[in-house]
């Protein structure tokens, strides 16, 4: 029990400290996880089953899960930052609490304790859980109920601050895609200009199976300056053929442009 | 068992969460050290409760950590929507309001 | 095994005649919680403001009923005391509860809508909240938030042990922390406000937890009763009631605002939504009060002694920073929160003189500064410019002239403030150092007369501004608030005078006041 004690004093204490000096806010979490399953061993020495296994299962699984949580939200590498905004104020923050440590072990380092146990206190009951449970729902019954505000407050101030609701529901993958063809806009992907043209070039419209020009093949601001190249008709009479499965010899004019 | 040392670890751990919460700038950390601070006065309660024979100090460190658990829940919710607007977990980013 | 040891827990009797305002105040706020749930989004605010009113008074009249027929004593033994002090101080909270409400269901001064976030999880100024704003959706949650706050308040000054002490504490401040943080103008100033006032207040509370720890140490018990008993019987380990006095102390005075643990007061205040400012400047401090009493007079009365040197220091301390810094202001809500850090200097001394005179004095304090607090803010509430509302002292130049009402109101409030003879506030201050002086506070004494006079200076540089004083051009305007607001601004400027014209009916009904030991 003494070895006990100081080994999970120890790493309490190197957990504590831990917290304090690590950099990063993920190693600290770690460190008070440390920090508290010794305490949970502490509480089983002092002959507290039961609040040993709460501690585990409150602090190190749910609290401290919920710091590591948060802490990925915001960012793991979220480090502090070490100018001082209040200049020289981190040197006496450090003395004045450390001399609250001094005086506080200075003041209970020589009191007097006994150490009573539970046996009488067991008596009436049938061992810890049931002496907890004799209390809680008759001496502390009051604050039992009260601490049901606590976890509606609690749970209500998650809501309200996190829980982002829109006023309207967000347009899903099917929406947006229905609305895509109802504007009427061209759906697919335009014609890249000179499909069935001599040329490729930019500014030479592409060829529609029947001999069309397709104007939206054409970039709008080259349209709109009237810069557009149109083709000749032989070709029109080309491509009426190709689309017939006709060989079709194309002629060495090829340049031959009418603007 | 000599709980003295109980009494002097739960002091020690006290005084470190205290140092931690004027110290350090991170809010999240501050917070840890907030809980350091309760998870020691939880220690003096069990220790007294079997210095003196009675379970009452086993029932309020039960409490305690239920009310630590609202309480943990309220505070992360507010950093998280601080930060969502700051992007920043840093309480002394938050400095709108000057002395 | 147990079933057999189930007859042996005889459950503990309730006196719910005591117990129903409490129950009343969060049996409301579970059933707002439900109405958020299922009531249509349209018409919830109604609903809302409707339930919480009537909740409201309706646990006003079972406080009444209290004092007509109950048995008054201890329930849930020993867990919660109902006496004359909590009986006063539970209906005192109702009714500071009531404006508050009245206040926070303002939504004409701000065209906008109420005081809060449409959606505070939204980013401000997201399209969300846009849409919100637009379709005139507001943050209802707020009523429940503020409903739990209530029942916490009505609890704090009347728990018997530290543990139930210390969970009414953070009943009352949990949705303290999350109303502060919903403001729906400069909400990243109102986040900060609640970032600090949490941090604070969880690491003053974590204060008040180890000295409760070490006071069970020292009497194994957290009954105050049994504390103050173990205290005069037995001198042994007496450092671990003196450290585990003064830890709890410290939890106590940062609620009440204490320097040197006042720190939050002027940011929280500032930065909150003005109506959550004026139910946390009369309701927080009330109830906080009352609970600072209890504990003194009933638990620590053997430590007066050697908390003594303390006190008197943290009393002039809280006087001092209260006035200097607060002349130094130029944020009229900035001012206000120095100016309630004063008061709480002023009614330390009604804590440190422990007597019967002492404890009327502080009662009656607390009811004149609930109502002149709220409606110190109500009025601040309605001096707007385009941006929100117009805190800055120099837009309230020439106020006077613009809208000689509203500012002959403020007037009234600044006075009591001040101490003014024919205003609650100089009846309870008289009273206060009166009762001081008796039991040979007289260094206190002239320490608070001097600091009432700089505080004079101060509110009356105001009344200089607003009347005196020639405008300065900004587009600063007061606006026409709804009924709510008015009825709140006309209840508090009445009750202020009333108790400052005739104030024997409140001494008359705290002649009984005494604390249950």
């Amino acid at each position: 029990m003494v070895i006990a004690f100081w080994i999970c004093a120890a790493l309490a204490v190197f957990g504590a400290l831990g917290m304090v000096f690590s950099k990063k806010a993920v190693h600290s979490a770690l460190f008070v996880a440390l920090t508290m399953i010794n305490l949970a061993v502490l509480y089983a020495i002092l002959e507290a089953p039961f609040l040993s296994m709460v501690q585990i299962i409150v602090y190190t699984g749910a609290v401290m899960m919920l710091f590591l949580f948060v802490l990925m939200v915001v960012g793991v590498d979220s480090s502090d930052s070490l100018t001082e905004s209040i200049k020289g104020q981190r040197v006496p923050a450090l003395l004045g609490a450390s001399a609250l440590g001094v005086i506080l072990i200075g003041l209970l380092g020589n009191i007097t304790m006994t150490n009573i146990g539970f046996d009488q206190a067991y008596v009436a009951y049938d061992g810890n859980i049931d002496a907890l449970a004799g209390l809680i729902f008759t001496k502390y019954l009051f604050a039992f109920e009260a601490t049901s505000a606590l976890l509606i407050t609690a749970a209500l101030g998650a809501m309200v601050l996190t829980h982002r609701e829109h006023a309207e529901k967000p347009l899903t993958q099917r929406d947006l895609s229905v609305l895509r063809f109802k504007s009427g806009n061209h759906p697919g992907s335009l014609p890249s200009p000179g499909v069935y043209a001599r040329h490729n070039a930019v500014d030479i419209p592409a060829l529609l199976p029947d001999g069309t020009m397709a104007e939206i093949s054409v970039p709008k601001p080259l349209a709109a300056r009237g810069a557009i190249r149109l083709i000749d008709l032989a070709s029109k009479d080309e491509v009426q053929a190709l689309n017939r499965g006709e060989a079709v010899i194309t002629s060495q004019s090829t340049d031959r442009v009418e603007e | 068992m000599e709980l003295n040392n109980f009494i002097l670890l739960s002091a020690i751990l006290f005084s470190i969460g205290a140092v931690g919460v004027l110290v350090r700038r991170n809010a999240i950390v501050v917070f840890m050290s907030v809980e350091m601070m309760l998870n020691a006065a939880n220690l003096a309660f069990v220790t007294f409760a079997k210095a003196n024979g009675s379970i009452d100090g086993q029932v309020i460190a039960f409490f305690v950590m239920v009310v630590a658990a609202a309480e943990v829940v309220v505070g992360l919710s507010i950093i998280v929507s601080i930060f969502r607007t700051r992007r920043t977990a840093s309480i002394d980013e938050a400095s709108l309001l000057k002395f | 095994m147990s079933s057999a040891l189930i007859a042996d827990i005889t459950a503990p009797s309730v006196n719910y005649y005591m117990l129903a305002p409490i129950l009343i105040v969060l049996g409301g706020a579970v059933l707002s919680v439900l109405v958020e749930a299922f009531y249509p989004r349209e018409s919830r605010r109604s609903a809302q403001i409707a339930l919480v009113l009537t909740t409201l008074v309706v646990a006003f009249l079972a406080v009444l009923n209290i004092k007509v027929d109950a048995i008054l004593g201890f329930t849930i033994v020993n867990s919660l005391a109902i006496d004359g002090v909590s009986v006063f101080l539970q209906g005192l909270i109702i009714l500071s509860a009531l404006v508050g409400a009245l206040l926070i269901s303002e939504n004409r001064i701000d065209p906008l809508g109420d005081a809060f976030a449409a959606q505070s999880s939204a980013l401000p100024g997201s399209e969300d909240e846009l849409a919100f704003t637009e379709r005139g959706w507001y943050q209802t949650e707020i009523w429940s938030l503020f409903l739990f706050s209530v029942g916490g308040m009505l609890i704090f000054p009347i728990a018997n042990d530290l543990l139930t002490l210390f969970v009414a504490l953070e009943v009352m401040s949990l949705p303290l922390y999350l109303l502060v943080g919903m403001a729906r103008r400069r909400r990243l100033l109102s986040q900060e406000a609640a970032l600090k006032y949490f941090v604070l207040g969880a690491f003053s509370s974590a204060f008040m937890l180890y000295g409760s720890a070490l006071v069970y140490g020292f009497a194994n018990s957290v009954e105050l009763g049994d504390i103050a008993k173990a205290l005069s019987a037995s001198a042994a380990n007496s450092n671990l009631m003196l450290v585990g006095g003064i830890f709890i102390l410290i939890g106590l005075l940062f609620k009440v605002g204490a320097a040197p643990f006042h720190q939050w007061t002027p940011d929280v205040y500032q930065g909150a939504p003005t109506a959550i400012t004026a139910f946390m400047s009369a309701g927080t401090k009330v109830a906080a009060f009352g609970a600072l009493l209890r504990v003194f007079y009933v638990a620590l009365s053997g430590l007066a002694w050697d908390l003594s040197a303390v006190l008197w220091a943290i009393a002039i301390i809280t006087m001092l920073v209260g006035t200097i810094i607060g002349v130094a202001q130029s944020d009229i809500k900035r001012m206000l929160a120095y100016s309630s850090i004063a008061h709480a200097g002023f009614l330390l001394l009604g804590v440190i003189a422990q007597s019967k005179a002492a404890l009327d004095g502080s009662l009656f304090y607390l009811a004149g500064y609930a109502f002149t607090s709220l409606g110190a803010f109500a009025v601040v509430s309605l001096v707007r410019d385009a941006s929100g509302e117009a805190n800055h002292l120099g837009q309230w130049a020439g106020l006077g002239k613009r809208s000689p009402v509203i500012a002959s109101v403020f007037t009234l409030f600044l006075l009591a403030l001040a101490g003014i003879p024919l205003t609650s506030g100089f009846v309870g201050k008289f009273a206060v150092f009166a009762a001081a002086y008796e039991k040979g506070l007289a260094p206190l004494v002239v320490v608070a007369v001097i600091a009432s006079a700089i505080a004079g200076f101060f509110y009356v540089r105001v009344i200089v501004l607003m009347f005196f004083t020639d405008a300065s051009g900004d587009e600063v305007s007061v606006v026409v608030p709804s009924f709510a607001t008015a009825a709140a601004i006309t209840i508090t400027a009445v009750v202020t005078i009333v108790l400052g014209v005739i104030p024997q009916p409140v001494f008359d009904l705290l002649s009984n006041a005494l604390f249950l030991k």
